[in-house]
């Protein structure tokens, strides 16, 4: 399996960098930019380096250090990234939920993880408090769980999906009714958790079942 | 680990600057701490700035309620000061109320509703 100098950079300015900008940086490195990554001289990586900073700079809107940076990793041969802006596509995280303490630790991992992936500041505080709603959830009424964070980003669009889950006593019909309707309270927190949480997401799914533990998905979107 | 948050006195009113994480036991504490300092002061406000607390979820906002109607049952004021944007936006989303309090946008201009200001 073989790589070009072109092909590599492609799919780091891929979404950053229009397709025909591209094909002017590329005709502007002459016969650079089709030869092998391996053959590559030093002073040819240099050459090639210093044009494409100049570049990202004048045509790409925004993450310049980060893009340049991608563009330095594909060109030494290392993690070619579809996505360009997306050094830490498709990422995970798993917070153990255990005690009270872990509710401030994983509020404040999912707001890291939401500016990280270039949320906006609103969307951050909003991603921070459902987790603390879900984290709290668990502390309160399943005393121990987990909370998983997924992060995706495709070139401008930034998605973050939660999943709680826990192997608690579950909810049944009747008191998943009263909380959705807002008439649910209890006796520890306001018993307005979940249902604040379906509201603030752009997408809510909930299973649960008396005796099978609940599992809470949700998932917001934003532009970087 | 028990801990306290510091309760200071501005003429006749009370202020307490939460920089720490509210849990069940430090939001009762709170709570007694600040209805016999109420009391004993005979301070006719209760000032909770929250400037610095960067998410409040539903379980805060009731401890903020309930600080809010205990107070208010021992006849002061009770004022939260310096909620974030972000956090009111939050907040407003959710449908949850902070309905138990008054609000201010910093300490000076509660203790200007509270007429302790001129």
């Amino acid at each position: 399996m073989t790589t070009t100098v072109e092909s590599a950079i492609a799919a780091v300015l891929a979404g950053s960098i229009t397709e025909i900008t591209q094909r002017s940086i590329f005709h502007r490195l002459g016969g650079l930019a089709a030869r092998q990554l391996p053959e590559l001289a030093e002073a040819e990586r240099r050459r090639v380096m210093s044009e494409l900073e100049t570049s990202v700079r004048l045509f790409a809107r925004n993450n310049h250090a980060e893009l340049i940076a991608a563009c330095q990793r594909a060109l030494n041969g290392e993690a070619i990234s579809p996505a360009g802006r997306g050094a830490g596509r498709g990422l995970t995280k798993v917070l153990e939920i255990r005690e009270e303490k872990d509710i401030a630790s994983a509020r404040l991992e999912a707001w890291s993880e939401a500016v990280r992936i270039g949320l906006s500041k609103f969307t951050s505080v909003k991603v921070a408090t459902a987790v603390s709603e879900l984290a709290r959830n668990i502390v309160f009424y399943a005393g121990s769980g987990r909370v998983e964070l997924r992060s995706e980003v495709d070139g401008s669009a930034a998605r973050l999906e939660i999943i709680a889950r826990d192997g608690g006593p579950g909810i049944d019909r009747p008191k998943l009714d009263e909380i959705f309707a807002g008439t649910y309270r209890s006796t520890r927190g306001m018993g307005k958790g979940l249902s604040a949480v379906k509201k603030l997401v752009d997408q809510f799914h909930l299973d649960t079942a008396p005796g099978r533990g609940t599992v809470v998905t949700c998932m917001f979107r934003g532009e970087r | 680990m028990s801990q306290e948050l510091p309760i200071i006195q501005i003429r006749n009113c009370l202020l307490v600057s939460i920089q720490t994480e509210l849990h069940d036991r430090l939001a009762l504490d709170l709570q007694s701490a600040l209805m016999e300092r109420v009391r004993a002061t005979g301070s006719r406000g209760v000032i909770l700035d929250v400037s610095a607390v960067e998410v409040i979820d539903s379980y805060i906002t009731r401890i903020l309620n309930d600080i809010g109607r205990s107070v208010r049952f021992m006849g002061a004021d009770c004022y939260i000061v310096g909620i974030r944007p972000a956090v009111a936006m939050t907040l407003i989303e959710m449908g949850v109320e902070l309905d138990a309090v008054s609000t201010a946008l910093n300490l000076d201009l509660a203790l200007e509703k509270l007429e302790l200001l001129q």
